[in-house]
């Protein structure tokens, strides 16, 4: 594995049990992710997107095959080594934002730095700038139930990069956005992945989002049909 | 971090942490205030026998048997001289027992016929009234329960028939001078008080007795002559006898309530839990391991039991801290039933109850917090996040 090597899968095969008997949704995935990547895994509902991105966050486990993130392997990792490897590298952006409902906006973006122990005032300092990055300064004492969508993503969006990941995964981002957010929400994104060197890893359908990534990996049925790096006029 | 986190929580979840203190508040004062009742039924029993009866405890004659009533006939003597002085002193107060028959309206009743002596101060009964009588032949104090039961009202008059010394029936008339309210119907249902000298007279018993009942605090006395002395400890033996008795009941009311409580605390904690899956997949997601998921849910039981022991002191402290001072008046009179019940009952929250109750509660709340959040921390956080409900 090259030393810019984020995420390697090989081989990779994921059987889920239905009634009796098992639906494979990754068959023999092959894929390695450089750092800084801006990655969408393309595809329409049940390609596997989604569970690809689950277990490369360690989320989910594998059937066969092997896959290793930020030069650890996942196949024999406890659950106490992936959840820090989470914490400590990863970040994570929902399509239903996952926000903690009883939490300010401050709240939930400090809550990664909690899990990682920083002390209270280094804490504060890096949930200002996150929360900066996504233009929410003047929302950050509001309760989720007080925000729209896209200031729903943009707090998880701060929450998934305010501990400064060398990965980060976004399932669906912009589903529940209508096209004006969705488009501010994937400018925020291009912005810092330039700006972080972050490497960002999407799974969706969405077309708004196919125009701001420089490789698109596409799924059918579980298998990879597509692998197409672009090369983007900003990059 | 996981006190922060914890309690971030609680204070973040107004509502919800609100009504989970409060169910656990609710339950913590319900064992607390139906356990205190108990226990102050069974104390005021115990007072109210020592304060109307006992006082300080008795000297009794060798032959006096309560239970045998076939014995009263012949536990009676002159007193020993030194239990005599304490009379004299009136520091004792003598009382005549026998068996006599009266005939309110034409019925005909078995009682227990005591004597005492009215100007007593010894026990908590008013046997002043018997004084106070002087055109009265034989002045009669009786309970409120035994003129209920016999039908006679303060000034009615009813025939008395004994057996003297000599061995030989006798009659007269009697007049109800008072009627007593007394919560120990041991001195009421059955028994008829005539002033002593007039007993004594009726009975040709002059200057007998059957029991001497002593001052609180009095000392035995050294020289008891063949009388036999009986303290406290051995007078309410028959009612730490019911209390003991009674124990394995109150430990299943006890059981009961807590299995109530657990039941109340379990339901708010489980909902609120198993609500929380989608919560728990997002900090599985952000890093957190299953045992710190645990730990802090928890720990959020633990700042919830503490905060229910905050709510039961502030503001249910107040009712039981009136309760306690003021009593509860019972809706009915239990004392026909045999019961000695007091008309307002007054709870005793011992330390002992509260300490305890504190325990079991705190142990219920972490313990159905921690089974809860343990099966949910085992979920696949695919399935958490996803909200997946737990079967």
């Amino acid at each position: 594995m090259e030393n810019n090597t984020v995420i390697s899968i090989q081989n990779l095969v994921k059987r889920f049990p239905v009634g009796g008997d098992f639906f494979t949704a990754l068959k023999n995935v092959d894929l390695d992710l450089n750092k800084g990547e801006f990655t969408g895994l393309v595809g329409p509902s049940g390609s596997g997107k989604t569970t690809l991105l689950n277990i490369i966050g360690g989320l989910d486990s594998v059937s066969e095959g092997t896959v290793r993130v930020l030069d650890q392997s996942l196949d024999n990792t406890s659950h106490n080594e992936r959840a820090k490897l989470r914490r400590k590298y990863m970040g994570f952006i929902f399509q239903s934002y996952n926000l903690l409902p009883v939490y300010t906006v401050f709240e939930n973006v400090e809550l990664p730095l909690i899990l990682n122990k920083i002390d209270s005032d280094e804490r504060i300092k890096k949930v200002n700038q996150a929360i900066e990055w996504v233009g929410l300064t003047s929302k950050r004492n509001s309760k989720p139930n007080m925000l729209s969508g896209g200031e729903c993503q943009r707090t998880a969006i701060a929450r998934a990069l305010v501990h400064q990941p060398v990965l980060v995964m976004a399932d669906e981002p912009t589903a529940n956005l209508d096209a004006e957010n969705s488009h501010n929400i994937m400018k925020i994104l291009t912005k810092l992945n330039k700006e972080l060197d972050t490497s960002f890893v999407f799974a969706t359908h969405d077309e708004k989002i196919m125009g701001y990534l420089k490789r698109i990996i596409r799924l059918e049925d579980g298998k990879i049909i597509q692998d197409e790096k672009i090369k983007r006029e900003d990059s | 971090m996981l006190f922060k986190i914890a309690f971030k929580n609680l204070l973040g979840a107004k509502l919800r942490t609100f009504l989970n203190v409060f169910v656990t508040s609710i339950s913590f004062f319900m064992i607390i205030f139906v356990s205190g009742l108990y226990d102050g039924m069974r104390q005021h029993a115990k007072q109210v026998t020592i304060d109307t009866e006992i006082a300080g405890g008795a000297y009794w004659h060798p032959m006096y048997d309560p239970m045998d009533p076939l014995l009263f006939e012949d536990a009676h003597s002159t007193l020993p001289p030194e239990i005599d002085g304490l009379v004299q002193e009136k520091k004792a107060v003598p009382v005549l027992v026998s068996q006599a028959a009266i005939y309110p309206h034409g019925r005909i009743m078995p009682v227990v016929m005591k004597g005492i002596d009215p100007n007593q101060n010894i026990i908590n009964m008013p046997t002043e009234v018997l004084g106070k009588n002087k055109n009265t032949d034989i002045p009669v104090l009786i309970g409120k329960e035994m003129a209920s039961k016999t039908k006679l009202e303060r000034g009615d008059s009813f025939t008395i028939r004994w057996l003297d010394a000599d061995g030989t029936y006798d009659a007269d008339e009697g007049t109800v001078v008072h009627i007593m309210d007394t919560e120990n119907f041991k001195i009421d249902i059955g028994q008829i008080w005539v002033p002593i000298k007039k007993a004594q007279e009726m009975l040709e018993m002059k200057n007998e007795v059957t029991y001497v009942s002593y001052a609180k605090e009095e000392k035995e006395v050294n020289d008891l002559g063949t009388w036999v002395h009986r303290d406290v400890d051995y007078l309410i033996q028959d009612i730490e006898a019911a209390i003991e008795a009674d124990k394995p009941g109150n430990q299943i009311m006890f059981a009961i309530l807590l299995c109530l409580a657990s039941i109340g605390i379990f339901n708010a904690q489980v909902l609120s839990i198993f609500r929380r899956g989608k919560e728990i997949g997002t900090l599985m997601a952000l890093g957190m391991t299953r045992s710190k998921v645990v730990a802090l849910f928890t720990m959020e039981g633990g700042i919830n039991a503490v905060l229910a022991s905050a709510l039961t002191v502030f503001p249910f402290g107040i009712i039981l801290w009136w309760t306690a001072e003021y009593g509860i008046p019972m809706p009915i009179d239990y004392s026909e039933m045999g019961f000695l019940m007091a008309t307002r009952l007054i709870p005793v929250y011992s330390m002992g109850l509260i300490v305890t109750t504190t325990i079991l509660v705190f142990v219920i709340v972490i313990t159905v917090s921690y089974l809860p959040s343990r099966k949910i921390s085992k979920m696949k956080p695919t399935d958490a996040l996803r909200g997946k409900i737990v079967s």
